[in-house]
């Protein structure tokens, strides 16, 4: 098969003119987009879900000490490969919303159509977390600073210490104190009693509980910001990750 | 003297059709085809999901589910076959001789595949995978094979590997950066997703035991995690595919910086 081309231009030209090319070179950044969006959404949902799901998926999983601690260190990986990726290489500052973004679309859909649509759990028993300002606040600290040190160090801090506030409209309302033959427990318990997961027993499920009470009030800052110094460090691992997947090496055939 | 200027006036016409630079029909299509066979699917599995896949004893269980199973695995491995075969079949032996437009041209038909591949990701990695979580929640599982295993393990994990492999072997077999060396990135962003699917040896075989109660963040689910990571080489197939695409448009560079 001849390789060469049918065109009739000259050799060495690509382009026939230079409308061919600003035409061609806008629908392919925006095809490229969609391609990167659409891996990321794939890649970052199943890390999500096989890390930190449980606690995603369930009103009663949503406590006060575990879901705010492994939700952010979890998201955290790809917030900040997908920043180390737009940022070093394009200088655009969206690696973290968009990635989140991507994670929430693809979420939504299944909770709708799967969760709901398929094995019937209400909506407010699944409903995913929410993530998008922390995308933002990760994205403008790095835009405004420009370093990925500060936006590890606070970035990283904020990220974790957002979480559980721009959850809480949401989520209150299920942390209302209810009692049920004399026990005392919340809406997003008895929700959760009242729809049994086959996989999921509640003697299995991973919330506070025993003696972690004798925090009271203060178990929701103590677990942000416990969440919020592992994201630093988590920050800088990832950053490094998306450095290293964005690598432009070849392999000599042999090699391989 | 007309008819010869109409003529030519046609024939310029015909080859600047066949002279299109930019062709993403092909993808397009796929991916349509892809969304209504997907669709399709998830109406089989609301019905028969419930109607004969929650006893992999009974009857039924066989005629709907393990049928489909039996059927989809031969027809995947025959396409992986096909598909690498037809591309390599068909390769550029003369791979020094393309002109710029011509891989130009490839280049693009790449990101066409590269689409197609993302998008067949997406239902494997997101739709499926975690669609997989809510129907454990819901039914007792007897056997390894489910029906949300079915549509997930065996056939949407596949389509995205067949789609991986088609776009890695395009590359490797028309596009002369590709061809001669093996892409690092490529390989991760084919291979690590890839190895989703042999993971499903350790998956299954941990489940096979004993029935389960997990957590879904259970550690015998990591192995799908670490080899899901390796989709980030998107970044550098991105960078590759760029850079070449910056080194032939040189004469526009400024043009480009404009936009």
């Amino acid at each position: 098969m001849s390789a060469s081309t049918e065109s009739g231009l000259p050799a060495g030209k690509t382009w026939k003119s230079k409308e061919e090319f600003l035409g061609c070179v806008i629908l392919t950044d925006w095809i490229l987009l969609v391609i990167l969006f659409a891996v990321l959404l794939g890649s970052f949902h199943i890390h999500y879900m096989l890390l930190a799901g449980d606690w995603d998926f369930w009103i009663d999983f949503k406590d006060r000490r575990m879901w705010p601690t492994v939700t952010p260190i979890v998201a955290m990986c790809f917030a900040a490969a997908s920043q180390s990726f737009f940022w070093t290489r394009f200088r655009l500052p969206i690696g973290a919303t968009t990635v989140v973004l991507a994670l929430l679309i693809g979420e939504w859909i299944n909770r709708y159509d799967n969760f709901w649509g398929w094995t019937f759990f209400p909506i407010n028993l699944v409903f995913p977390s929410a993530l998008i300002p922390m995308g933002f606040w990760l994205d403008i600290v790095l835009m405004i600073s420009g370093s990925w040190l500060v936006t590890a160090l606070l970035g990283g801090l904020g990220w974790g210490l957002l979480f559980y506030p721009i959850n809480w409209p949401v989520l209150a309302q299920y942390h209302q104190a209810t009692e049920i033959d004399g026990v005392l427990l919340t809406l997003a318990d008895l929700i959760g009693f009242n729809y049994v997961r086959t996989g999921t027993p509640e003697y299995i499920r991973m919330v506070e509980r025993g003696t972690l009470r004798t925090f009271g009030k203060d178990v929701v800052p103590v677990a942000a910001f416990f969440s919020g110094f592992i994201s630093m460090l988590v920050y800088f691992l990832w950053w490094n990750v998306g450095k290293w997947f964005s690598t432009t090496k070849y392999l000599e055939i042999e090699e391989v | 003297m007309m008819n010869q200027t109409t003529e030519k006036a046609v024939s310029a016409a015909q080859a600047d059709v066949t002279d299109t630079i930019v062709n993403f029909k092909p993808a397009y299509i796929t991916m349509g085809v892809m969304l209504v066979f997907y669709v399709g699917i998830r109406i089989y599995e609301q019905y028969f999901g419930w109607k004969a896949g929650l006893d992999s004893f009974a009857p039924e269980f066989q005629t709907y589910w393990m049928n489909l199973m039996w059927t989809e695995l031969p027809l995947e491995f025959v396409a992986f076959c096909a598909i690498g075969g037809y591309l390599w079949k068909t390769r550029d032996r003369n791979i020094d001789a393309v002109a710029p437009r011509e891989e130009m041209r490839r280049i693009l038909t790449l990101i066409g595949w590269l689409a197609v591949y993302a998008f067949s990701v997406y239902w494997g990695a997101s739709y499926f995978t975690e669609q997989d979580g809510t129907w454990h929640q819901t039914v007792i599982r007897d056997t390894d094979f489910t029906p949300s295993h079915i549509l997930e393990f065996y056939l949407s994990y596949p389509i995205y590997i067949i789609c991986g492999w088609g776009a890695f072997m395009y590359a490797h077999t028309r596009i002369p950066q590709f061809s001669k060396r093996i892409s690092l990135a490529f390989l991760m962003f084919f291979a690590g997703p890839f190895m989703i699917f042999p993971n499903i040896g350790l998956n299954e075989w941990g489940h096979t035991f004993w029935f389960m109660e997990e957590l879904f963040t259970a550690p015998l689910h990591w192995g799908f995690v670490f080899f899901g990571w390796f989709a980030l080489a998107v970044f550098g197939v991105a960078r590759q595919v760029l850079d070449r695409v910056i080194e032939l448009s040189k004469e526009y560079e400024k043009d480009a910086l404009a936009l």
